[in-house]
């Protein structure tokens, strides 16, 4: 894989032709035993679709995600995944959402290998009586070809750099084959120039791979030249449309406060600082 | 095919110490990985209280065992699932439970029994045949299980959520794995018994870990290790006239020691490929 540009800007997005709806909420809302979580969230999201969702933190953002997941049923309303109620998600669907959870740290002595974490990602396509075999290796390789990891098969995966372990959890994702690919705060915890890497292979593999992408941030100025859509959340959905319709400081201000600002270059200044 | 009858108690003691070392040291792996040591000593501990009941109210140790051993695993399991409480909180609590009954139903016990003391502590220089079919029986099962889905519970110990969300039934595997956890420690009483099992649980996979980066080889070195320190502690203990669960466990403890004095990862090397 040629590593990708020095720089994420990508301001012309393809005009993707996009297929019919792979998630819709309708009205749907999820509830933690402490309370609510996402309220009466109606969305849909086209096959081959890259939205961004952002809000600040605690606002229901992996929420949606693990929704999307079938991690957690809707408490009214209702979330349709492939046609399918995302309580009846069966494992045979999952298998064909890639998932990259928000980075927690890996155990640097876990003793796994690249490839070993990687195979993983097959685990649910393989099926439960079945062991991996030589297409799934090479189906490994690929992965780690496509996030340019191809020469790191056999080093432990604690051994590798923050950015390096983001590149093989995506390959380990991609892996699946997935049709849908849920990203949560890819970015955080890795350094610019990382940040940047991963941003451009996330973006060429929605172009390339046509995968359908939701990628949460609260990093708005990160995603907005990136995703087709953007989706400001704060357990209600305030605002949905591209960057340009809801990067606006009204919108922005009901969400996080009169202290936001924006430039003239679109870049939106939020006093919520937060590290995760 | 052994026959187990016509093996002298020598031979009987150190197949016993090679199936329990080695059984131990393969679902220790996935113990020591996922992160339950402890609910491995709190299942021990409630195994050792269910032989303790059988012995009072005259019924037989193993099914007492295997029903207090798979309770504990299984409701630790679900405390640990609904997070209200810190495991190790929980645990510590069913752990000393258990062992408060432990002592109650020994106290209860009109006259001094020594053969519950045996699954405290081990006898493994006296495991007859049947016990012997037992560990042999129960090695195969778990062995075979872990083999058969060594995709999902190493998905599993490694990131469970992910496991779940990438189209793996965790849940369901989560809780076979503590059963198999549980069996092979209701198993081990009589061998090692519920002190020291816990140190077959951990040590050669601990000891493992120490000196791979490889899921699989990590595997491979731990039985490798189960085995030898468990058959080695036994010819010790002949040799010393030992008792034999304290030698196993000391050899081993020597062995993780120096593992950890020269693990590899201490010291690490540049990464070409």
């Amino acid at each position: 894989m040629p590593h990708p540009h020095p720089s994420h800007t990508h301001p012309h997005h393809a005009d993707h032709e996009h297929g019919k709806p792979l998630i819709r909420f309708d009205h749907a809302s999820f509830r933690y035993p402490h309370g609510p979580a996402l309220e009466d969230i109606t969305l849909e999201i086209a096959d081959g679709e890259f939205v961004g969702v952002i809000g600040p933190n605690g606002s229901g953002k992996t929420t949606m995600l693990r929704a999307i997941l079938g991690l957690m049923p809707p408490a009214t309303g209702s979330l349709q995944i492939f046609d399918c109620a995302c309580q009846n998600l069966r494992c045979h669907h999952r298998a064909r959402i890639g998932y990259l959870p928000q980075k927690r740290a890996v155990d640097p002595n876990f003793p796994i290998t690249v490839r070993e974490a990687v195979l993983m990602g097959r685990a649910g396509a393989i099926g439960l009586w079945k062991r991996p075999g030589k297409a799934d290796l090479a189906i490994v390789r690929h992965a780690l070809e496509d996030v340019g990891m191809e020469d790191y098969e056999d080093h432990p995966l604690g051994a590798l750099s923050g950015g390096q372990q983001q590149r093989v959890f995506i390959a380990r994702a991609l892996a699946q084959h997935p049709q849908i690919l849920l990203l949560d705060e890819p970015t955080t915890g890795i350094d610019t120039t990382t940040q940047h890497n991963v941003l451009d292979l996330i973006q060429r593999l929605h172009e390339e791979l046509h995968l359908t992408i939701v990628l949460v941030s609260h990093d708005i100025n990160l995603i907005a030249p990136l995703a087709e859509r953007l989706a400001l959340l704060k357990t209600r959905l305030y605002a949905l449309g591209p960057a340009k319709q809801v990067l606006t400081k009204e919108i922005l201000a009901q969400v996080y406060g009169p202290q936001i600002l924006t430039t003239d270059t679109g870049h939106v200044i939020v006093a919520d600082h937060h590290h995760n | 095919m052994v026959d187990f009858l016509t093996l002298g108690f020598f031979q009987r003691s150190l197949m016993a110490a090679a199936l329990t070392g080695g059984v131990c040291a393969v679902i220790g792996v996935f113990v020591v990985l996922r992160g339950l040591a402890f609910i491995g000593a709190g299942i021990a501990h409630a195994a050792f209280a269910g032989v303790a009941l059988a012995y009072l109210v005259g019924g037989p140790p193993m099914p007492f065992a295997i029903a207090f051993g798979l309770g504990t695993a299984w409701i630790t399991g679900l405390l640990e699932e609904q997070g209200r409480m810190k495991l190790d909180v929980s645990i510590g609590i069913f752990y000393t439970a258990t062992m408060a009954l432990a002592i109650l139903f020994i106290g209860l016990m009109k006259t001094y029994n020594a053969e519950v003391y045996g699954y405290l502590f081990g006898s493994i220089l006296s495991v007859t045949a049947d016990e012997l079919k037992l560990t042999a029986g129960l090695a195969t099962v778990v062995v075979g299980l872990l083999a058969l889905f060594a995709k999902e519970f190493f998905f599993l110990a490694f990131d469970q959520e992910m496991a779940e969300a990438s189209g793996v039934p965790a849940r369901r595997f989560f809780f076979l794995l503590l059963t198999l956890v549980a069996l092979t420690i209701v198993v081990s009483l009589k061998t090692v018994g519920a002190i020291l099992v816990f140190a077959l649980l951990l040590i050669p996979a601990a000891t493992a870990y120490q000196l791979t980066s490889s899921l699989r080889r990590m595997m491979a070195y731990s039985v490798a290790i189960g085995v030898l320190v468990s058959v080695a502690g036994v010819l010790l203990s002949f040799q010393f006239d030992l008792p034999a669960g304290p030698a196993i466990v000391l050899l081993a403890t020597g062995v993780f020691f120096l593992a950890v004095a020269f693990s590899p990862k201490r010291a690490p090397k540049p990464a070409l490929s």
